[in-house]
């Protein structure tokens, strides 16, 4: 190390304005807490909004969210852009914290009461009807439309109600084998419908 | 699992809807199936519009908060390609069952169990084996840190660690045979008067899992796994698979 270079100021500061999602990744992983930031503001409503959704309750959902938005900052170094975009990373991660969430608390429930048959339907047609009429999600939502009621069904109770497959065969009243089947083609048919791909 | 049953879940797998144990079993699956991680790629990217669809503005203080506790958060060391795997332990645990030498071997278990996940997903990291190690080693720190072990009828075994001044457990079970579709173990505690108190359910599909149970532990005299249906039994089906005194 050189003896004029003491005291480099860090983070380095840069235009807050540069940078594709990608490009800040790479700075986030080198450490850089600005890059970070506007990591942040690009993602954190997206983060905040599926856990939100699945979650319900805004306290535990703004916890949520701090803790994967900490853990971006922790893992950074180990994200792999050829193994999928970084919204997808990133929501991936959201997705699961919020489920785990679920799940803990189910089952702490589950000591408490005698394990019981599934819950209502409420929850699902409260969810695909939010869906339905977001208008920034115009594409999503004419994607969802396109798939058969029992895909649908299937794919957002679980995504956003947080079901296993199992409850949601119990909620839909149909076979496991059809429920899986169900989640993994209509999983497919909005893939086809939205054109994405897994790179 | 033939072939057929495995490749349809990647549905429910993208959607994390399976259960632990049918995760854990996907994922090995994943390593070894091109399609299936091509796929699973695929409909993550698809599954993901769905969070986006649903975008909300956080709170602006969240953003100081989560600004604040990046200051002093460490970042992970990068994955060095071919990192040697975890050596899994096995047959360690018959002799000396101390304290220290039993929270190595349970440590290296759920390791273990987790690295699978590790190797071939990028998006779980050990942060769940990682607290469950934590739990258990602060449950083995308690002074009244007790430990009971015993045999599972059909194969494997189950080990409570349980501290009755935290009032809490963790049952590592070992080896348990595989149950047919549709059953599940359950966990129970025997208070007193001899009353089963449901503990929760422990996977039929899964030989090696640990369950950690809050509360109620104090005062129980047995700890006892029995087979039920799936979704669990508000009574216990006799006879038990395990029956294990506490005290």
């Amino acid at each position: 190390m050189s003896e004029e270079s003491t005291a480099l100021p860090w983070p380095v500061a840069v235009d807050a304005t540069a940078g594709t999602p990608a490009d800040l990744m790479s700075r986030v992983a080198r450490g850089d807490s600005v890059a970070f930031a506007q990591l942040y503001d690009l993602m954190a409503p997206r983060v905040y909004g599926l856990i939100r959704r699945v979650l319900r309750n805004p306290a535990q959902s703004e916890e949520v969210t701090q803790e994967v938005m900490v853990e971006i900052w922790r893992t950074a170094t180990r994200y792999d852009a050829d193994r999928g975009s970084l919204t997808s990373w990133i929501l991936t991660m959201a997705h699961r914290r919020a489920i785990d969430r679920v799940r803990s608390e189910q089952s702490s429930t589950d000591r408490e009461q005698a394990v019981a048959a599934a819950s209502s339907t409420t929850e699902y047609d409260e969810v695909a009807e939010t869906v339905t009429t977001n208008l920034e999600v115009e594409q999503v939502r004419h994607c969802l439309s396109s798939l058969t009621e029992l895909q649908r069904e299937s794919v957002t109770l679980a995504y956003y109600g947080g079901y296993s497959y199992r409850e949601v065969a119990e909620l839909l009243d149909a076979k496991l084998a059809t429920i899986k089947a169900r989640m993994r083609d209509g999983l497919i048919r909005l893939r086809d419908c939205l054109g994405v791909t897994g790179r | 699992m033939t072939s057929p049953e495995v490749h349809a879940l990647t549905g429910p797998y993208v959607l994390n809807a399976l259960p632990e144990d049918e995760r854990v079993g996907f994922e090995a699956h994943l390593a070894d199936c091109r399609s299936c991680s091509a796929e699973v790629a695929e409909l993550r990217e698809a599954a993901n519009k769905l969070g986006t669809a649903v975008a909300t503005a956080p709170p602006p203080a969240l953003k100081a908060r989560v600004l604040a506790e990046i200051a002093t958060t460490r970042q992970l060391h990068p994955l060095v390609k071919q990192e040697e795997p975890i050596a899994p332990q096995p047959a360690a645990v018959k002799k000396s069952f101390s304290r220290r030498s039993f929270f190595g071997l349970a440590a290296a278990g759920l390791a273990v169990a987790g690295a699978g996940g590790i190797a071939i997903d990028q998006y779980r990291d050990s942060s769940r084996i990682r607290k469950q190690n934590e739990e258990l080693a602060a449950l083995l720190s308690e002074s009244d840190a007790q430990m009971v072990r015993g045999d599972v009828k059909g194969g494997g075994n189950a080990t409570v660690v349980m501290s009755p001044s935290k009032d809490r457990a963790i049952v590592l079970l070992h080896g348990l045979q595989q149950l047919p579709d549709g059953k599940t173990y359950q966990l129970w505690l025997m208070d007193k008067s001899r009353t089963m108190h449901s503990a929760g359910l422990a996977s039929g599909q899964s030989a090696d899992q640990s369950k950690l149970i809050q509360g109620g532990v104090a005062d129980k005299i047995y700890f006892g796994l029995t087979v039920e249906n799936v979704p669990g039994s508000p009574t216990p089906t006799l006879p038990p698979a395990a029956l294990i005194a506490m005290a």
